[in-house]
């Protein structure tokens, strides 16, 4: 526990009255029952612990049915649960909700029973925040199910779940009873007022409004952030489009929490500096690396005869963390071989492409930043230069992107743009001029553009990070490039193409289509939740063929 | 004024396949670019089953060909062409990246060579996004009329076809019903409805045309300019026997393929005849072809040798011991380029007496035709031709040039200010 926490207790403990009597619950808290009721606070140095079964037999078991539910869920909500979470704690709330708590009839699920009540997965999203999926049934659609949790907290999630058709529910009551149209299955993300840590132990109601209720147990709690994270991706898969209602009142919430948390999880483990990186540099160079480190070599040999790199400092991140042997063996060849000094980011675990130029920026000292894709591989020397020179030349650039082209010559960047097809609802990112020739006239014009890509993007450090860097909260990449660009636009800067700089980019497919539509899907859907009207009016303003209506 | 801006579409290139059409499409796209005032554009289809390449960039279904910028390639699904409506199942493809292409490339003309594996829905969307543009299509077989590979012979006996109707068009694929047959016309004129002008390298074709609807005043005969090879294959050694015969091309059914083995084992044995096949593409036919003229060729090892595939740039020197140029096709044929190559090299033909092969080879002034389809006709007309050396030099004398790519370039730098013309007057009046 904090030191702070620590300090603080002594000043709130009351002094304790006669009456009083009390039970340790874990070293940091006890149950306090006395003249105003039941409560739980900072645990006293006393010698009047008594046991908790004999408190909770004499002073509360007597109490009626209502009272004591509400008993227990105040207790669970107790703001010192939140602040001294433990699994000990949460046992000894768990005993107090079981001796306590009203038990209902269990639920049989059986076509002739006018109630039925399954939970099929509950999520732990985090310790606070959970996802449940199951179905309801009764006469009118009007039953309210409410789950408890392993420590008593009460959250009633048919007030906020997605609800949908269950045709298999709805074939199992057809023969009997009820309208058959009814959405019976439910979905929802909700929150618990303070930390739940069991596993085992939830437990689901189902009131009808004809005052049948019933209960059941809910399967242990699922956590894991990446298995949990596909599990949601898959129901938002399963619910018509990804992004729906589903996804707007439930998904969002917890995929943006998740990806919070798969970035928490990632610290940085280790930082290998190779040879004397320069001690003030002008830009730090920050290349995030995942799976493929084959471009590491060809790209690094650019530098290495680039004067420019002189005053670059450069950062790798391995995002693919299994590779750090494999890797520390290639820049270690690298180094030996052509001199150039470099800093290498290990992670404990994979952040993702925003969260892997996150630690490497701030693993960087210089006050401009150069985004850079491993598969990035300068057409010739002397881009770093040109690019600053543009960038500190022209008043209030957000980010900055040079030309890129694939292999053969063909563009693959001349600035991003936002396309929505006719009648569709949701913005994609554009490439201008994708696949014409690197000479092609119009893409050879330095101009705003309404967002550039991270493959290569420099960016003043205070610009960056005055609006936040790139954003978490979108899975396994697509769109924190082009949000990144449209919070710098929100800020009042202009994002800019700079076609005399060239860079190949060999793109490639690291994922199967198919595994990356759904969060694809997602990606979209929220970038144009967040930014559609922002978009608007920069695309009403941007044409993609300068001279033509479009 | 700013360049005439002339956009080529072609189903192919001669990188990926050395045909004919794909050498004439690249040919005219270089005679314009060495034009003044204008500035031509290729845009070649690549496919996985042109190319090994399987995939596009991510993205775009463009990319480069070579150093030339104006040189691309479009990349489209095999697998996503409807053979039978001539359309792409991926609307995207149009609606999206062609979209994008012709905004960003702004083309005065747009002139296709073909739409095939690309789709007639470009059509429709070339006038959508471009209202003021020519569009000029050259037509170079009946697939637009005719399911049965656009050759215009029914699917029985080979009988040749003069007329595409939903029940004609039912008897040869009992399978596909009339509504079918119908649909898929209706679908193909409505987006022909877009076109300026169409081109028919031969008259014949264009005939076939007009009877299945496009008006007289949107269809003119404008024959394939071509490029003087840059050398003339001389005479043969030896003319007192003119006894060798050369076949160019795709060694299929509808080529005649069977009809010259036939031929050729028909041949009076005393004859001194030889014919040398220069021909790709014979695994792509089907096994039964395939077995059928492994066994009509096992009976003229003496007769007929086969030389295999050839890249364009070496016909001078096939030619070169060759008397004669063979063109037995069954079906029609458009204009046959073999005709002009042969007629470049000053070799007289013997060719079917049927569609563009009659209308382009007089016989008995440049070439001898024999009944198409019929190996002992062939067979006769062979022994005919070698034996008879005075026939070989008059029919050799008679030959002209063939059309050059000047005068092609310049008719259709006139058809394309005149077709911008027109469209201006229609821009005017809507």
């Amino acid at each position: 526990m904090p030191d702070t926490v620590k300090e603080k207790s002594p000043a709130r403990r009351r002094p304790r009255r006669s009456n009083e009597q009390a039970a340790r619950l874990s070293p940091d808290v006890e149950l306090a029952v006395g003249a105003a009721g039941a409560e739980l606070r900072a645990a006293t140095k006393g010698e009047f612990q008594g046991s908790l079964k004999a408190l909770l037999r004499d002073e509360l078991a007597g109490l009626d049915a209502e009272r004591r539910t509400e008993v227990v869920a105040e207790l669970a909500a107790s703001k010192i649960v939140a602040e001294h979470p433990s699994l000990e704690l949460s046992g000894s709330l768990y005993e107090i909700r079981e001796v306590l708590r009203e038990r209902l009839p269990a639920c049989a699920v059986d076509a002739r029973q006018p109630a039925g009540l399954a939970v099929e997965q509950i999520l732990s999203i985090d310790e606070r925040s959970f996802w449940i999926s199951g179905w309801m049934h009764d006469e009118d659609g009007e039953g309210v199910v409410t789950v408890v949790s392993p420590e008593g907290a009460r959250v009633e999630v048919t007030k906020t779940a997605y609800r949908f058709e269950r045709p298999d529910v709805v074939q199992f009551y057809a023969a009997l009873r009820g309208n058959p149209t009814r959405n019976h299955g439910f979905t929802a993300f909700f929150e618990l007022p303070a930390p739940s840590l069991l596993t085992d132990g939830w437990i689901a109601e189902l009131r009808t409004s004809d005052g049948v209720a019933v209960e059941i147990r809910c399967p242990a709690v699922v956590s894991g952030s990446l298995a949990i994270r596909a599990t949601i991706l898959g129901e938002l898969g399963n619910r018509g489009p990804v992004g729906g209602e589903l996804a707007a009142g439930h998904g969002r919430h917890a995929l943006t929490r998740l990806q919070e948390r798969i970035v928490e999880d990632s610290e940085v483990d280790s930082i290998d500096v190779y040879g004397e990186p320069p001690s003030s540099p002008e830009v730090s160079v920050v290349i995030p690396l995942y799976k493929r480190l084959d471009f590491i070599e060809h790209q690094f040999l650019q530098f290495s005869t680039d004067p420019d790199f002189a005053a670059a400092e450069l950062v790798y991140v391995l995002d693919s963390v299994e590779q750090k042997d494999e890797l520390a063996m290639k820049m270690r060849e690298l180094f030996t071989l052509y001199g150039l000094p470099f800093k290498v980011v290990n992670l404990t675990a994979g952040a993702g492409f925003a969260g892997a130029n996150r630690h490497g920026i701030n693993a960087s000292v210089a006050p401009q930043l150069l985004l850079l894709n491993s598969d990035v591989i300068p057409d010739r020397p002397g881009w770093l230069t040109a690019m600053r020179g543009f960038y500190a030349s022209q008043e209030g650039i957000g980010a900055l992107g040079p030309k890129l082209l694939y292999e053969d010559d063909s563009l693959q960047h001349a600035g991003l743009y936002f396309h929505r097809a006719p009648g569709a609802e949701l913005w994609e990112n554009a490439h201008c001029f994708k696949g014409l020739h690197r000479d092609f006239p119009a893409a050879n014009v330095a101009r705003p553009v309404p967002a550039v890509t991270a493959a290569c993007m420099l960016v003043d450090r205070d610009r960056y990070e005055e609006v936040g860097g790139l954003p978490l909260h979108y899975v396994q990449g697509d769109y924190e490039d082009s949000e990144l660009c449209l919070r710098l636009a929100e800020a009042g800067y202009e994002n800019w193409y700079l076609p005399l700089v060239e860079l190949y980019h060999l793109e490639g497919q690291s994922y199967g289509a198919d595994t990356r539509r759904i969060p694809s899907e997602y990606n979209m859907w929220l970038h144009s939740e967040i930014w559609g009207a922002r978009i608007e009016e920069l695309m009403a303003d941007f044409s993609v063929n300068p001279g033509t209506e479009r | 004024m700013s360049d005439l801006r002339v956009l080529y579409v072609a189903h192919n290139h001669p990188t990926l396949h050395p045909g004919g059409a794909e050498a004439y499409s690249l040919e005219l796209y270089e005679a314009m670019r060495s034009q003044p005032g204008v500035e031509p554009v290729l845009l070649a289809r690549i496919g996985s089953n042109v190319a090994r390449r399987r995939v596009a960039h991510p993205g775009t279904p463009f990319s480069t060909v070579n150093d030339d910028p104006n040189q691309y390639f479009v990349f489209t699904e095999t697998d996503h062409f409807d053979f039978f409506t001539l359309t792409s199942r991926d609307k995207n493809l149009y609606s999206r990246h062609l979209t994008d292409f012709l905004l960003a490339q702004q083309p005065d003309v747009v002139h296709l060579q073909h739409t095939h594996f690309i789709g007639v829905d470009l059509l429709s969307q070339i006038r959508r996004v471009l209202p003021d543009a020519a569009i000029v299509y050259t037509l170079h077989e009946f697939l637009p009329i005719c399911n049965h590979h656009g050759q215009m012979v029914r699917t029985f006996a080979d009988e040749l076809c003069s007329e595409a109707s939903p029940r004609r068009c039912n008897e040869c694929f009992p399978e596909i019903s009339p509504q079918s047959f119908f649909l898929r016309e209706r679908f193909v004129k409505g987006h022909f409805a877009n076109v300026d002008r169409f081109l028919a390298p031969s008259a014949q074709l264009m005939d076939k045309y007009l009877d299945w609807g496009i008006g007289s005043e949107r269809i003119e005969v404008e024959e394939y300019g071509r490029l003087s090879p840059t050398r003339r294959a001389g005479d043969p050694a030896q003319v007192k026997s003119p006894a060798n015969i050369g076949f160019f091309g795709q060694l299929s059914h509808f080529k005649g393929a069977e009809v010259m083995m036939e031929a050729m084992a028909m041949v009076d044995p005393d004859v001194d005849a030889h014919l040398w096949l220069n021909g790709a593409n014979l695994e792509l036919q089907t096994q039964e072809f395939q077995e059928e003229f492994a066994r009509l060729q096992e009976g003229l090892r003496g007769r007929v040798t086969f030389r295999g595939p050839y890249e364009h740039s070496e016909l001078p020197k096939l030619m070169e011991d060759l008397h004669w140029a063979l063109i037995p096709s069954i079906w029609w044929e458009n204009s046959p380029l073999v005709i002009q190559e042969a007629f470049f090299h000053r070799r007289p033909i013997i060719c079917s007496d049927i569609g563009g092969m009659a209308e382009k080879v007089r016989d008995g002034v440049d070439g001898l035709h024999f009944r198409g389809g019929d190996p002992v006709s062939l067979a006769r007309t062979i022994e005919r031709a070698t034996t008879n050396p005075r026939l070989w030099r008059s029919l050799r004398d008679g030959i002209r040039d063939p059309y050059p790519m000047d005068a092609h370039v310049s008719r259709l730098l006139d058809l394309y200010g005149e077709t911008i013309e027109q469209r201006k007057g229609v821009a005017v009046s809507a």
